[in-house]
């Protein structure tokens, strides 16, 4: 029990109908992890940014249209028994799944630049350094010492802000306390967000926030209980560990192949 | 002036026109030498890959390679394990290819990873789980063996040979051979499999996904076998390409007739459980994940016509004319078979790579097309300049081909003629 | 030498295994593969000792409070203030991504004068003293001739000490020349002075609203004090407060609306008295506020009656007219819903007319002074200064009339209309202005009509920008005092934007200046001092930093301490609420739209300009980071994309991504094409805030400026700039 008490599973909950698609989050992400940045970024599919937030829309003629947007974090897949579809792939063991907290890590210091994580990533949540990372004079000094900037030639990804999980943790063992409390581990997007849209915590802990929203039924692959609540490509069988929620029925459909539907994601 | 270094008894061209034809395509490799050299010092940003496309062009040129490059093992698991004995006579030729093709893939994975120098973290921090742990391992340990199975060749060429060392070194290693031929083959058993497994694990990937018994997915058999099958494909294929440079018949019909037929069987049973394997992936795979068939093939570009190139074109019209005796033993529908069943297993590494990686996952994602650099470009045909020159040198200097001299008693007239209209390719015929 | 097969595959064998067995191999090969991990290109940020410092975000009027942490003396992350009453712990993403101004490649290192042509970009570091004594000795010497008013000033900070500095010293030196960026806030201040009789700006108290009734506000894209309203948008999710957006296109704010009524563009004022009409009709009104706290209600009654009933608005708006009867008595039966006005940002003034059409509906159903409702929040009177001493010279200056016509008939209650005094100066249609000062603006780049601004500074001998960033303005200047940026000085933020309470947030210096630069503040007391009597007089302070302390009185040490003190507000006793002739909300206000520029044969699409949170608007321009999260439908490589229709598109051969010109009466721009069913046929959307020139490579040349295709059109009600679109053409290019 009291290893259970450890094994945390760290997620989140982001409500699309909150969210304003302002983009906070991506740069709050950016400003707290040392992600670079190039004089042009507007090639999408090079431009590393841990958190996206992608624009959807139903489709329709005016005046039906309808957007939503959706703010993509690395999902933290569980996959079965923690083979996320990234790291069951990684030859070089430089991404791992954590038992103890559900986190998908990444040693940039390990990888080799296969890029084999990235084409298993469904979620184009995995971003390559094409480029050595170069800030213009002067601007290096706002790099933050709690996250290494990565070099040319290796992946990176969001951590769920995994330094700050470490510095809570660190203050907690001082402190002589067990456990890091809800407000004490934070992701810098979930702080950021204007719109209060995103929700992080402890999915295994009923008393967080996270876990009373969504849920997770554990007999069922850890599908949200609440009919609004919907993962990204649920079909896949990922498993990831962030929910969204919305009541706009198109966008659950479309989130996961227009087949959306209890019945279809609980099998 | 290098005509001692010849093999015995055989006519190579002179000097002076190698020369020439080494230059040219050494210039080509050269130029792709320089694209490799940027990609490492300059880093991957001298690719058009991008985060979308994180395999592109040179992984599927290396993906094909392998394929094409497993006549080598298969053959020799014909001859040494098998003991088609008939096949001694190609076996030389198909290991000269098989090690071209694996060296090409290595350069071409050294090149790809962009930080060849940390490939080491695979060997050091090896992820069992991964395929490409698998491929990694067994790729380098494969290629380990077809150069102990290359070595005592280069070591039978007439000036080595006359050294005792290396000549009873060579007789060693040709008695041991049956051993490494039968690692060879095992170890390519699995990496060949491997390769099908990277695209077939890939469970976030509805396109490439497949499901399997215990850790292997379909494509893990798919591309052990299409590679058996498709390997000595090639292999006739360059032979055929060789022969006709050369304007010499350098290995027996019979020889070739055996080859192409156990390649027509395996074809043919290759193709027919690709087929149920395709159908069933879009009838029950894919549907379960949310894709139905039409979404894969939604692009101008990625159709069904590939599908049908792959299956048909390049899948069931070669197996039929190879296992047919009569198309086999026609020089154009053999020929003909060869190069559609080269094409055909490289629609099929192409789609297991590319398609891959152009298939949108997320349903607000969309196509995601890409055309290769020059760098890419220049580094990809690079192995195809490389082992020209390789199956040059080792044609001019090595007896490749034992039967060489007795199919070539009488010496052909109309070399004059082909002289004239193509100096190179005559340079190179009438050494 | 014979060589058997046994001792060969010894030989093979133990050569390889004895060599791997040795660690060197393995030694060195990892020592290799490790040596690749450590280039020393790649930055390592250096640890240190971990600290947060509280201040106010002043990258636009929101006035949010931030923490900015620091390792030792290094600022490595903004971060909302949790418990702010602004922000409460959120952040827009330019207030994250401050620290890319402050450390950037922007920033202007000390005082520069120009050596080559205007806009040639060529500079000579000057020192501090003799910038200021060139400009204390142009000043003096204008002065010394009796033309004061000859200097005009534009300072983009309306509110706040800094603020009140510089327009003292536009008085004691004799200018009346002093002017501000126009935008929603003068016709809200308008709006409010003609229906209030007060000198205030709105505050809504939107959090305890039950019914939201937008008019085009960009309530989550950056109108009023952006936090805030994306905050209390999502306390409307959570209370299912209804949110109806109106608003020609779809807006981010239209897409999170609970109802987008796809109005025709400019019809906005016509829908609200529409709306006017049925509660009018079916008595939904509130008769108490009507009858005991309104002045003419009758008459304005009237004019909604016989000219807005919902069919004749449903021909006008393309709202059909039971949507619009429905709409009304929704809004009418809300316990407290509430109506916002102005478009997008709030970025331009817009029609007065909409305001006061809008705002009356908030009075009809007694939303005026109401909880969750709206009411005029006069300034917060923490600047107390005394009276300062004025010679004749200054007097006989400010006696001149104001070249923007501010305060003059037509105009008499509009305090600032920057628009007309570019145009009057490019016109030559004013005595000469000798010299512009430049205070926290970027008119270069901001107002309409690009060129007819840098026509009117071409007409200016010298101009002053005291800003830290390299804008277009300062690209364009003749000398630059570069200012502190944000996070190195002291300066107060007076009640952000849209806010319905009384809040003042200090400024504070978080790192020490990164270059060369001194506090506007201090440059302006040692102005002042250059000129000597009796402008000297005025300042009596030894530093900005010291007024500030002064001004701020007993409220500094908290505001040092928290970043903010907020006072409480009640709101306002009826017997004093209104300052109107009659002490009454006055109802006021019809349809005039003001036409929009630009023949419609020549010209027959319109241009309408759109806001974003990720694309700054003006105040600061972006930051890489911001740039980085624009989209590729919007900006690729350089080229920007206007959203159009595909009816659109397709009536003129336009296809997705192809290159067109776009052209307006104003000015001609190359774009590309991105078709969305969002755009309502027939307009042709564009963001605000790209196209910029100067500033760094991360922005420079990144699209094209929105502002230099259109031009300012004179509100027939007010005189302020009335645009918000202009008639254009796409053509293929
Ligand atoms: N520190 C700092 N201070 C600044 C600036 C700065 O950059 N830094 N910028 C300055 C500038 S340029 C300006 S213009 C001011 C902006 O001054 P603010 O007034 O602080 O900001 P705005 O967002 O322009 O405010 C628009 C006003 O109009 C009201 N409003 C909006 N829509 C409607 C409507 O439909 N009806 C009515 N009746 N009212 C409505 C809003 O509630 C708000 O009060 O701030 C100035 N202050
Ligand atoms: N989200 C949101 N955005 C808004 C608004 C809003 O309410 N919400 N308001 C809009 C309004 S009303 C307006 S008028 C525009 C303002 O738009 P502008 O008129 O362009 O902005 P200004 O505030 O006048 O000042 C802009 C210039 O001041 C300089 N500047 C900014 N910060 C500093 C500083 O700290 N130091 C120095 N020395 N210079 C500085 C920069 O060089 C910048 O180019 O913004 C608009 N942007
Ligand atoms: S910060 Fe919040 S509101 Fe803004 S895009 Fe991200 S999740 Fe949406
Ligand atoms: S989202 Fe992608 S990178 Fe993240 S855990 Fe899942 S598969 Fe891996
Ligand atoms: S790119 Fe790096 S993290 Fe990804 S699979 Fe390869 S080695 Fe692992
Ligand atoms: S959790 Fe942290 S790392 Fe992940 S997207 Fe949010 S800010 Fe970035
Ligand atoms: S909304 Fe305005 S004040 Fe608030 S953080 Fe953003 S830029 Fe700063
Ligand atoms: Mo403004």
């Amino acid at each position: 029990m009291e290893m259970n008490a450890r094994q945390h599973k760290f997620g989140m909950v982001i409500d699309l109908d909150k969210c304003t698609g302002c983009g906070a989050c991506m740069v709050a992400c950016m400003a707290e992890n040392n992600v670079p940045f190039k004089v042009d970024e507007t090639n999408k599919r090079d431009s590393i940014t841990w958190m996206r937030v992608y624009k959807l829309t139903n489709g329709k003629p005016y005046p039906e249209a309808d957007a939503c947007f959706l703010p993509r974090p690395c999902m933290h897949c569980e996959g079965h028994a923690g083979h996320s579809p990234c790291v069951s792939v990684c030859p070089a063991t430089a991404t791992d799944y954590s038992s103890e907290t559900g986190v998908v890590s990444q040693i940039y210091t390990r990888c080799f630049g296969c890029r084999y994580c990235m084409a298993a990533c469904p979620y184009h949540a995995r971003y390559f350094n094409w480029w050595d990372p170069v800030w213009p004079d002067g601007m290096e000094k706002y790099l933050s010492p709690n996250v290494s900037p990565r070099m040319r030639g290796v992946v990176e990804k969001c951590s769920f802000c995994y330094h700050r999980y470490q510095l809570a943790r660190e203050k907690a063992i001082y402190e002589e306390r067990d456990e890091v409390a809800e407000e004490e581990y934070q992701t810098a997007c979930t702080q950021a967000c204007p719109a209060g849209a995103i929700v992080f915590g402890d999915l295994n802990n009923p008393d967080h926030q996270v876990a009373r929203i969504v849920q997770p039924d554990a007999h069922h692959h850890f599908t949200g209980h609440s009919k609004i609540a919907f993962r990204l490509l649920e079909q896949l069988g990922t498993n990831p560990k962030v929910y969204y929620l919305t009541e706009r029925e198109w966008v659950r459909k479309m989130c996961d192949q227009y087949n959306f539907g209890p019945q279809a994601a609980g099998h | 002036m290098d005509s001692a270094l010849f093999p015995k008894g055989v006519k190579r061209c002179p000097t002076w026109q190698f020369a020439l034809w080494i230059g040219a395509v050494g210039i080509v490799l050269l130029w792709g030498v320089y694209a490799m050299l940027l990609c490492w010092l300059k880093g991957l940003n001298q690719t058009n890959m991008n985060d979308y496309y994180g395999f592109a062009l040179w992984i599927w040129a290396d993906l094909a390679v392998i394929a094409l490059g497993g006549g080598a093992f298969f053959t020799g698991f014909l001859r040494y394990i098998v003991g088609k004995d008939e096949l001694k006579n190609i076996i030389n030729f198909a290991v000269l290819i098989g090690f071209i093709c694996y060296s090409s893939a290595l350069l071409i994975l050294a090149i790809d990873i962009g930080q060849p120098l940390r490939g080491w973290f695979i060997f050091w921090h090896a992820n069992v789980h991964s395929m490409l742990t698998e491929v990694a391992f067994c790729l380098s340990c494969y290629f380990g063996v077809l150069t102990i199975e290359y070595i005592p060749l280069i070591l039978e060429n007439r000036q080595i040979d006359r050294v005792p060392f290396f000549h009873n070194l060579a007789h060693n290693m040709h008695e041991v051979m049956a051993v490494f031929a039968a690692t060879g083959a095992f170890l390519s058993f699995f990496h060949q499999g491997s390769l099908g497994g990277v695209a077939g694990v890939l469970f976030g990937r509805p396109f490439a996904f497949r499901e399997g018994i215990f850790i292997w997915p379909w494509t893990f058999f798919l591309f052990t076998w299409s590679a058996a099958a498709f390997g000595p494909c090639f292999t006739i294929f360059l032979l055929k390409i060789t022969e006709k440079i050369t304007a010499k018949k350098l290995v027996k019909d019979s020889t070739v007739w055996l080859l192409a037929k156990i390649s027509g069987w395996m074809m043919l049973t290759y193709i027919i459980a690709k087929t149920i394997d395709t159908l069933y992936w879009l009838t029950v795979t894919a549907p379960a994940a949310g894709y139905g068939a039409g979404f894969f093939y939604d692009n101008w570009f990625y159709n069904f016509g590939w599908l049908f190139v792959e299956i048909v074109v390049g899948g069931f019209i070669p197996a039929l004319i190879l296992v047919s005796e009569k198309g086999r033993r026609s020089p154009g529908l053999l020929f003909l078979a060869v190069l559609l069943g080269v094409i055909g297993v490289s629609v099929n590494r192409w789609v297991m790579v590319l398609q891959v990686m152009a298939v949108p996952v997320m349903p607000f994602d969309t196509w995601a097309l890409y055309y290769p650099s020059w760098q890419e470009v220049a580094t990809t045909i690079l192995p195809v300049a490389y082992g020209v020159i390789l199956v040059s040198l080792s044609y001019r200097y090595l007896p490749v081909f034992p039967n060489e001299m007795e199919l070539n008693a009488a010496p052909a007239q109309a070399e004059a003629v082909v002289d004239e209209e193509l100096p190179v390719q005559a340079a190179v015929a009438r050494a | 030498m014979k060589l058997d097969r046994r001792s060969f595959l010894s030989f093979v064998i133990g050569g390889a295994a004895g060599t791997a067995l040795t660690p060197l191999p393995w030694k060195l090969t990892d020592d290799l593969s490790i040596w690749t991990q450590m280039w020393p290109w790649t930055p390592v940020p250096p640890d240190g000792a971990y600290s947060y410092v509280s201040t106010t975000c002043t990258l636009c009027p929101g006035g949010c409070g931030i923490q900015v942490r620091l390792v030792d003396k290094r600022a490595v992350k903004i971060e909302g203030t949790p418990g702010h009453p602004v922000n409460d712990g959120g952040i827009c993403p330019l207030g994250l991504s401050g620290l890319q101004l402050l450390y950037g490649p922007s920033r202007v290192d000390g005082p520069l004068k120009r050596t080559a042509g205007r806009g040639a970009g060529r500079w000579t570091p000057i020192s501090w003293d003799d910038a200021i004594g060139e400009v204390a000795q142009k000043l003096a010497a204008l002065r010394g001739d009796g033309r004061p008013q000859a200097v005009a000033a534009i300072s983009g900070s309306g509110r706040g000490t800094f603020s009140a500095l510089v327009e003292r010293f536009m008085t004691v030196y004799g200018s009346p020349n002093l002017m501000r960026p126009a935008s929603a806030a003068d016709a809200c201040e308008m709006a409010l002075y003609r229906m209030h009789g007060q000198q205030a700006m709105a505050g809504y108290d939107l959090e305890n609203a039950d019914f939201v009734l937008s008019f085009g506000s960009g309530i989550i894209d950056g109108w009023g004090s952006p936090v805030r309203m994306i905050r209390a948008r999502s306390l409307w999710k959570e209370r299912k407060v209804p949110l109806v957006q109106v608003e020609p296109c779809l807006s981010n704010t239209a897409a999170a609306a609970d109802r987008w009524l796809a109005v025709a563009p400019g019809t906005e004022a016509a829908l609200a008295l529409g709306l006017a009409h049925v509660i009018l009709s079916e008595g939904l009104y509130d008769y108490n506020f009507t009858a005991f706290y309104s002045a003419g209600f009758e008459p304005w009654r009237q004019m909604v009656l016989d000219g807005f009933a919902p069919d004749q608005v449903a021909q006008i708006t393309g709202i059909q007219k039971d949507v619009i009867v429905d709409l009304a008595r929704q809004f009418a039966k809300a316990r407290a819903g509430v109506a916002l006005w102005g478009r997008g940002r709030g970025t331009t003034p817009g029609s007065i007319d909409e305001a006061m059409a809008v705002h009356s509906l908030n009075a009809l159903v007694g939303a005026v002074n109401r909880q969750g409702g709206v009411w005029a929040l006069p300034e917060i009177d923490y600047i107390q200064w005394p009276e300062a001493e004025m010679d004749a010279t200054a007097a006989n200056g400010l006696q001149t009339a104001r070249l923007d016509g501010a305060g003059l008939e037509p105009h008499a209650d509009a305090r600032s209309l920057a628009h007309r005094f570019f145009t009057a100066v490019a016109e030559g249609k004013t005595d000469p202005v000798e010299a512009l000062l430049v205070f926290e603006a970027n008119p270069l780049y901001t107002q309409p009509d690009t060129a007819t601004v840098k026509k009117a500074l071409d007409k200016i001998p010298f101009i002053v920008s005291f800003s830290s960033l390299q804008d277009e303005t300062s690209a364009y200047a003749d000398l630059i005092l570069p200012n502190h940026l944000y996070l190195e000085r002291f300066e107060d933020v007076a009640g952000p934007a849209g806010l319905n309470q009384a809040l003042i947030g200090l400024t504070q210096p978080v790192v020490a200046p990164q270059r060369r630069t001194r506090h506007a503040g201090d440059v302006i007391l040692a102005l002042s001092q250059g000129l000597g009597t009796p402008v000297a007089d005025a300042f009596p302070w030894e530093s900005f930093e010291a007024c500030l302390e002064e001004t701020l009185g007993d409220d500094w040490d908290a505001l040092v301490a928290n970043g903010y003190v907020a006072r409480p507000v009640s709101l306002p006793h009826w017997s004093s609420a209104f300052g109107t002739a009659s002490g009454k909300f006055e109802f006021a206000g019809t349809y005039r739209p003001a036409p929009l520029e630009g023949d419609k044969g020549a010209f027959p699409l319109v241009l309408v300009p759109y806001d974003s949170m990720r694309i700054a608007g003006g105040t600061a321009a972006n930051t890489p980071f911001m740039t980085k999260t624009v989209g590729d439908e919007i900006l690729k490589g350089n080229d920007m994309f206007v959203q159009v229709n595909p009816q659109t598109a397709d009536s003129l051969g336009l296809r997705e991504g192809l290159y067109a010109e776009l052209s307006t009466p104003r000015g001609k721009a190359r774009v590309r094409i991105h078709l969305t069913q969002e755009v309502r046929p027939g307009l042709v959307a564009m963001p605000r805030g790209l196209g910029h020139t100067a500033f760094d490579p991360y922005l420079a040349h990144k699209g094209v400026n929105v502002n230099a295709l259109l031009g300012p059109v004179d509100d027939p009600a007010s005189g302020l700039d009335a645009a918000w679109g202009i008639q254009a053409k796409l053509a293929k290019a």
